[in-house]
Formats: C-alpha cells, structure tokens, sequence
C-alpha cells in the first residue's frame, strides 16, 4: 500500500505537470499550509475505483478558475466567459490531474477506472468520503497569486 | 503538403487545447474540424474525410472506441484517414485494444506539442 505522504508528492507532482504542459501556470505550494479558498468557488470532482476507491477534488476561487479557463482557451487577460466554459475548464484540470495521478500510480494500484467530471460552484465547498477514508490535500499558488485546493479522498477497495 | 484534421472531444475547452497544441507542435493542417463526440465525428466524416483524426475516448453518445470500429467497417473513404487516441485512459490494455480495433497510435493527456510532433508527424508525408 502506498504511503499517505506519497500521496501528497503525487498530488502535487501531478497537477504540476498539467499547470505547467498544458495550461502554462506557474504552480508552487502555497506557503500557508491549511488555508482554505475563500468566497464563491468551484470544485470539479472526478471519482476513481478498483483495488483503492476515492474522488480527487480541484477547488478554487471564481477569479482563479476564469483565469485558468483563459490560459487554456488562449485568450487575452480580462476575455468574457460564459460559466459553462469555466465550468469545463475546471472540469478539465481534474480530468488531467487524475490522469497524470493514474498514471503514476499503476505500478501499485493497476486499472483504476476513472469516472467522468463533474463541477459544482458555492461557497465552503468540502467534499467527504465517509469513515475509514484517507484524506491529503495540497494547497497551492497559480502564477504566485491565485489559491487552489487539491484534495484526494482515498480508501482500501473490498474488491 | 498541407493537411486536415478531426479532433473529436466532448469538452469544448479540450478541443481549443488540442487546436492550440497541434500548432505549437509546428504541424501543418489546412483545413480543421471538431466534432463533440463518435457520433458528430461519424457524420462529419462522410460528408468529408480527412487526414487525420484526434479523438478522446471517453465521449457520451458514441465513445472513441466505437467511433474507430465504425470507421474502420463502414467508411471505406476514410481508409487511409489516420486515428490517434487522446486521452487520460493509460491501461496498457486498453491502448493494445484500441489499436487492435483500427487505430493508428495513442496520446495520454496531459499531453505536450513535443508528444504531438512525435506521433502526428508520421503521418505527415
């Protein structure tokens, strides 16, 4: 079984690479551990199971979602959204942290199928698993500015 | 020579990002086209072939395995259109799968326009 605080490493390795191959943000970890995203916010959830169950979570503020949203499309700072675009946007981080995730974790855990996303929006969104759950979340800075939360919310499969 | 391009996804966002990687990739397409799922792709197709096909698997509708099944069985005018897969789906399985139904190569997201350049140029001559 792999260590929780691989998980951790995991978690950040991976949307690393997606901020910094396919979306062209710079991402580091947030200097203040443990703090939370602030105001209206979208969470675009994306479940996993097999041997290990869970669902990653990416979190973070309107501002920081619609500047993501930009950077992927290729449009100018400051360009109109529609919330559907943000929304898939979102959607789309968590499709490609998960598969990045995945991919590094299918020497322990083979064949980890991966539902489709989905995004909500709100304010003090929190995701939970139940009991007999792990957690590990990273949080981390876009472009030295922005904060967003990513989380994964893991168990032990009875398959 | 110039050539064309189906890329086929249900995010919208996606296709915009395969778009712009393909021309960072310094590809050549003159002519580009997008299709939402199997189904669009399907359609698209027989009205017009093209070079070149990126598709996701995952998609509602018809999804990209079928998608390369019913090209392969019922579109005799795209019998030299190549097929890469794009997609966050990494079991080796499913890759082997996939080619064995017809397809002509397989890109894992996140993706790179290095990994592009790689896969597409092949098929470029």
């Amino acid at each position: 079984m792999i260590q929780h605080a691989c998980f951790a490493d995991t978690l950040l390795d991976a949307a690393k690479e997606v901020f910094e191959t396919m979306i062209f943000m710079d991402l580091q970890l947030c200097s203040e551990p443990g703090r939370r995203v602030d105001g209206e916010a979208l969470m675009a959830t994306i479940t996993f199971s097999n041997s290990i169950e869970g669902c990653l979570a990416v979190c973070t503020d309107t501002t920081c979602a619609e500047a993501i949203a930009i950077n992927m499309l290729g449009l100018e700072a400051g360009a109109d959204l529609s919330v559907e675009e943000v929304s898939d946007a979102i959607g789309e981080v968590a499709n490609m942290v998960m598969g990045s995730i995945k991919s590094r974790l299918t020497d322990t855990y083979e064949g980890i199928q991966v539902s489709i996303p989905s995004v909500v929006r709100g304010r003090e969104l929190v995701n939970s698993l139940g009991e007999k759950s792990g957690r590990v979340s990273v949080q981390v800075n876009l472009e030295d500015a922005h904060l967003m939360e990513i989380s994964l919310l893991y168990r032990e499969s009875a398959k | 020579m110039a050539k064309s391009l189906l890329i086929v996804d249900d995010s919208a966002t996606m296709r915009k990002i395969v778009i712009r990687t393909v021309r960072m990739s310094g590809l050549d397409f003159d002519r580009t086209e997008e299709a939402g799922n199997g189904a669009e792709a399907i359609e698209k197709l027989k009205q017009s072939p093209v070079d070149i096909v990126l598709c996701d698997v995952n998609m509602p509708e018809m999804n990209g395995i079928d998608m390369v099944k019913k090209v392969r069985a019922e579109l005799p005018t795209c019998a030299n259109t190549k097929i890469i897969m794009v997609s966050t789906e990494s079991s080796q399985d499913l890759i082997d799968s996939i080619l064995r139904e017809g397809a002509n190569g397989y890109i894992t997201k996140p993706f790179t326009p290095e990994r592009f350049q790689e896969k597409l140029s092949p098929f470029m001559n």
